[in-house]
This record gives C-alpha cells, structure tokens and sequence, in this order.
C-alpha cells in the first residue's frame, strides 16, 4: 500500500504486519495489567496530528518501536518471538523509507507534533521497561489504523 | 562431545514466488537418524537484539533436510540462516549459509492460465500461486494489437470473465505474476488466443 504522510509517499506491505499483529495481539495484550493506561494515546490521539506532520512523527514512531519497543518484548513463546520479529524486521524496512523520504523532503515536525512526541516519550518512560515495550507493542493497532487513516 | 558429528553443509535458499525453502546436504550417521534445527536472524536482529537468532519450531529436531522459512522472511531486509545437526544429546557446531538472503530476490514465474472461450465469452483459468502474488492480464482483439486491454487480479477465482467477444473474432490473452510488496514483475506467459463462436459479421 502507498501511504500520503504529508509530503512523502511511502509504499509498505500494511497487510504483513497486520497479520503479524493480528496473530499475537491478544497474547501480548494479556501480558498488559494496565489497559487502561495508553502511551500513544494520552492525553491526545494521534488524530490531531497536522497532515504535514504525519511523515516526521511516524518516522519518529517507527525509530521508537525499532529502539526501545521490540527488543524488550521476547517472551517465552517461539510463535510470538517469530511474529515479532517479522514486524520489527517490516518497521525497519518501512524505517529506512520514511528515513529517505524525510530526508528528501526535508519533513519536520511542527511544534504541537514534536509535544505530541515527548508526550508518548514520558508515557514509556513512567513504566517499568518491560511493562512499557509490552503495553506499546499492545497498541500497536493505534499506530497502524492512524497511518491507514491517513492513506 | 559436540565435536562428533559435523555441521550440515551445502546450506542454500530455494525462493519462488515468495516461497523460501532452506536445503542442506544430509549428516550421514550408519544406523541413526540424524536430526536438524534451523534459525534465522533478520536485519532487526542483527542491528537491534544483540544479533540474537531466532528458533522455528516447525524445523526444530527434524528429520527432513529442508525447511519452509516462507512465514518467518516477511519482511524485505537481509536474513541470515544457520542450521545444525542434532543425534540424541550431541550437537553439531552450527552451520551457517553463506551471505545474506532478501526476499527481493525470489524467482518470479509467469501464471499458469488457460484460455476459454465459452459462445461470446473470453475466460481465464488461472493457477492459484500464493496469497503473496497478483496477476496483470493482458488482452487485445488478434489484428488490434494497438488496443491491449489490462485487467489486475489481486484474489485468484477459479475462472474470470475477461471480456465478451465479437463473433467469429480470435483474442489473445497473456499474463504475468506481480508481487506488490517487492514490486517486481514476473515475465510474461506465452500467448494464448481462443475464436470467439458464431460467424464474423458481414457489412455489405
């Protein structure tokens, strides 16, 4: 699928890390005791972010989940290991992309996206690390149906 | 010790139509089953979690000498693969393939399709090849080659109306496979051309 995230035009196989997702969500949201708590999602949506802004924050969101989500939600189940693996492996492809096209368009964020950032930023860091990787990961629909909204 | 038994060899990829199989050479022991385990480690690995690997349970302690890797390669980064062989409690050192594989690089095949024409009707049998690939078709009128007709098939159903045809006319159909999340083209499939029933009509 193309994605329209402000000026960059990105292509990602959307449909293999739905599936990646859709195959774990319920195992890695059970592991979650706080699910009425949200990092993407507090105070704001990701809805109020600028048109403009969508290429910055969602390659900020994608080094997020390739920095600090992924290599600290292992478990002991191989099938989940391997569908993890599979989307951080997609994230880091998409990444590098996004990377590019920011580059070439010189996309920056807004003052109300970069808030919007720290914002999610102080959401992980109130957690313990594990606690806080298995909560984002959870949410990881957010993320998704936000950017499919904004295609 | 581990030292006995050999790590596998001749560790390659077979990948068409975004299916990867991994193959290796088998560990012969005289009057023993040897037994293989085969991991994999993806770009994310490697740069992120401590170049970590990752075990798939389907290919673990298996007797078979191949392995479908096509669920765990779903993403277009570089992947590593190792693989060893495993007698009881004693373990071969771990045989790695050489290089890197991308799913980038799989071999693209043209579809399998068959052409009918049923009275007026232009059909297409196509072979269902993967939920990975989709179809681009093309058809032209035998003689009216400046004015192909496309049509993209994304889901495969046994038989597509493709177009009604002039009667007594001859069409041509030819078709090629196409993966969206490589974007790469197969080449295309030899032309099939089918006569539409009836007598051409005669303008006096």
């Amino acid at each position: 699928k193309i994605f329209h995230l402000g000026a960059c035009r990105v292509s990602m196989s959307m449909t293999e890390i739905r599936a990646g997702f859709s195959a774990i969500k319920a195992n890695i949201q059970s592991r979650d005791p706080l699910r009425s708590l949200s990092i993407l999602s507090h105070p704001h949506s990701l809805h109020k972010v600028k048109v403009g802004d969508r290429c910055c924050i969602t390659h900020h969101l994608f080094t997020f989940y390739v920095d600090k989500v992924f290599k600290h939600c292992r478990t002991e189940d191989s099938f989940v290991n391997r569908k993890i693996s599979s989307i951080a492996n997609s994230f880091l492809s998409a990444r590098r992309k996004l990377g590019q096209c920011r580059e070439q368009n010189n996309c920056v964020c807004g003052e109300e996206s970069t808030e919007k950032f720290k914002q999610i930023l102080a959401n992980y860091e109130g957690l313990n690390v594990t606690s806080a990787a298995m909560k984002s990961l959870g949410e990881l629909d957010i993320l998704l149906d936000w950017m499919e909204k904004a295609r | 010790g581990d030292a006995l038994l050999p790590a596998p060899q001749s560790i390659s990829i077979l990948s068409i139509n975004m299916k990867h199989f991994l193959t290796w050479s088998p560990v012969i022991v005289q009057g023993a089953t040897v037994r293989y385990s085969v991991e994999f480690q993806g770009e994310y690995e490697r740069d992120y979690a401590n170049g970590s690997w990752i075990p798939i349970s389907e290919c673990s302690r298996t007797a078979a000498t191949v392995c479908n890797l096509t669920e765990d390669i779903s993403a277009s980064v570089a992947y590593r693969l190792r693989v060893r062989a495993e007698l009881g409690a004693t373990r071969s050192p771990w045989g790695t393939m050489e290089g890197f594989f991308n799913r980038a690089t799989t071999s693209l095949t043209p579809p399998l399709l068959r052409v009918l024409a049923d009275g007026q009707h232009l059909l297409v049998e196509l072979a269902d090849m993967g939920p990975a690939l989709q179809f681009r078709l093309l058809y032209w009128r035998k003689g009216h080659e400046g004015r192909v007709q496309q049509k993209v098939m994304r889901e495969v159903s046994s038989v597509v109306h493709l177009d009604t045809m002039e009667a007594g006319a001859e069409y041509c159909v030819t078709a090629q496979t196409h993966v969206e999340a490589i974007d790469r083209s197969s080449s295309f499939s030899p032309t099939q051309c089918v006569r539409a029933q009836g007598d051409p009509s005669v303008w006096l």
